[in-house]
């Protein structure tokens, strides 16, 4: 017999089940009514699914939450650093006019601030300008960006020429040269030509920040001016009484004494005026020169840089804390995998053993 | 989708026959099958039709079932031995399929459970390799392989009760 001849036997004496066994099973499932299954009710999901979706969660969860962190992180707490570009003014405590108005009232000091990046932008000139005809002592520091070490040197020696031009001088100056060339002059312009000054150093290059401070000396060199005037009057006064010839010894003496001190005063206060003078009669301007390089300045990154950044270095925190837990589970897993691979082969030998021997 | 009572109704040869197959006895057969659409009717609201057909989810469940009772089967054995009983157990003499020439019934019966499974699956069921190879958790060329090795095994048996 061969085996197609084996096959079509034994497909046609196929084993049917007696009434009894099918009665038996007929049982079985007549007293329990259908149940109306709903298969939308449940879930059934293949099994990698078991594995994927936590796995497609936990990314999920990462990566919203490093969305999350990155956002608030993005937006909160960024302040600007100490340099910025471009540049950006501040007026402090109120508008330019206001500033001129408290400058009309003499107010002992005002101060301007440029500061890229935060504020509006800096103009090329100054901000606010000594008022003409009051001794004000007038400061401005800027800081401006040239391109390269080259245009460092440059941009110095223009400044240099500028404050000649001005009718100004040089207080001190310090130029670097290099890889991080930078230069700080102190320069001295006559205070009416102080705005001019600080306009076209600004023009020397990218305006960094600007500072413009001015305060006011009128009241001071009027109260010393008058009290000159006074301590003369006095002088005067004593060397009239002195002339007199009805003064005893010793009040010509304490006169004398007097007059004596007054003169010293006189003389003070005489000093005193003239120097005042010439603190009026001068702006400082200290103006540092940088390159990027020098300055270290990273540029501004946009909100969305910054959340992405953010963003970033939660992930790879996250990544790191998943390395983590991964090489410490790593072990357990192997071993667990290992065990359930180890069971399913011994059973599969049981049960070509049991199924040899049947 | 289907009710288990139709289920059971049209797999109920099938089953048993797996089953007779298996184990070559016909009430051990009976039982088992009884067995088998009990679990199945208790995991009815398991079963899937996307994962595969009601027959093979129940063939599963018979050959799961079948194999529990070899492994108590081969326990109690293995206690009788120790303790000296003698087998108790009388071998069912009753033909594996209607109609089968003695020849055949008596080369079948020389067969493995395991020969004897594949033959059942692909021959008897017409259960195609893929299904067979998953339903005993091996490749569908061990498959092919077991078929042939216990077909040729079955002609070599029934050719020597010729020859004698």
């Amino acid at each position: 017999m061969t085996s197609p001849d084996l096959i079509r036997e034994l497909q046609a004496s196929r084993p049917t089940a007696r009434e009894a066994l099918r009665a038996r099973v007929r049982e079985l499932t007549s007293p329990v009514p259908t149940v109306e299954r709903r298969p939308a009710s449940r879930l059934r999901l293949p099994r990698s699914a078991f594995v994927l979706a936590p796995v497609a969660a936990a990314l999920v969860v990462g990566i919203g939450a490093a969305g999350v962190i990155g956002a608030l992180g993005g937006s909160v707490g960024q302040r600007p650093g100490p340099v910025r570009e471009p540049g950006r003014l501040q007026i402090g405590g109120g508008s330019a006019n206001d500033t001129e108005k408290a400058q009309s009232a003499s107010p002992p000091v005002s101060s301007v601030h440029g500061s890229a990046a935060t504020l509006g932008p800096v103009t090329q000139g100054t901000p606010i300008a000594p008022t003409p005809g009051r001794a004000q002592q007038v400061d401005a520091t800027l800081t401006v960006k040239v391109p390269d070490s080259d245009h460092v040197s440059s941009a110095a020696q223009d400044a240099l020429d500028l404050t000649r031009s001005l009718g100004g001088h040089v207080q001190s100056a310090s130029v670097t040269t290099g890889d991080e060339a930078q230069a700080t002059l102190t320069l001295r312009v006559p205070v009416d030509r102080a705005e001019d000054a600080v306009a076209k150093l600004s023009a020397l290059g990218t305006i960094v920040s600007q500072q413009v401070s001015i305060q006011d000396l009128q009241e001071h060199l009027d109260a010393l001016v008058l009290r000159a005037r006074s301590v003369r009057a006095q002088i005067v006064k004593i060397g009239a009484r002195l002339e007199s010839q009805q003064l005893t010894p010793e009040q010509r003496a304490a006169l004398e004494l007097r007059r004596q001190s007054l003169r010293r005063e006189l003389s003070s206060l005489r000093q005193e005026i003239r120097s005042t003078h010439g603190v009026a009669s001068f702006a400082t301007v200290q103006i540092s020169v940088v390159t990027p390089r020098s300055l270290g300045v990273v540029p501004a990154q946009s909100r969305l840089d910054r959340s992405l950044d953010k963003a970033l270095e939660v992930l790879v925190w996250e990544g790191i804390v998943a390395l983590v837990v991964l090489l410490v589970a790593a072990p357990l897993a192997l071993l667990g995998l290992t065990a359930v691979a180890a069971r399913r082969l011994y059973r599969r030998h049981e049960e070509d053993r049991l199924l040899a021997t049947s | 989708m289907p009710t288990f009572a139709s289920v059971a109704e049209s797999c109920l040869d099938d089953v048993f026959g797996y089953l007779l197959y298996l184990t070559k006895d016909r009430p051990l057969a009976e039982d088992l099958t009884g067995e088998t659409f009990e679990t199945a009717f208790r995991r009815w609201r398991r079963f899937d039709p996307r994962r595969g057909t009601a027959r093979a989810w129940l063939l599963a469940i018979a050959r799961s079932t079948a194999l529990d009772w070899f492994r108590s089967d081969a326990r109690r054995r293995r206690r009788e031995a120790r303790v000296g009983v003698a087998e108790l157990h009388a071998p069912d003499d009753t033909p594996l399929g209607e109609g089968f020439s003695p020849g055949l019934e008596a080369a079948l019966r020389e067969l493995t459970a395991g020969e004897r499974e594949v033959l059942a699956l692909r021959v008897v069921l017409e259960v195609d390799g893929e299904e067979t190879a998953r339903l005993l958790g091996i490749s569908p060329t061990a498959v092919s392989t077991r078929l042939h090795r216990a077909l040729a095994k079955l002609e070599e048996r029934m050719r020597h009760d010729d020859v004698a």
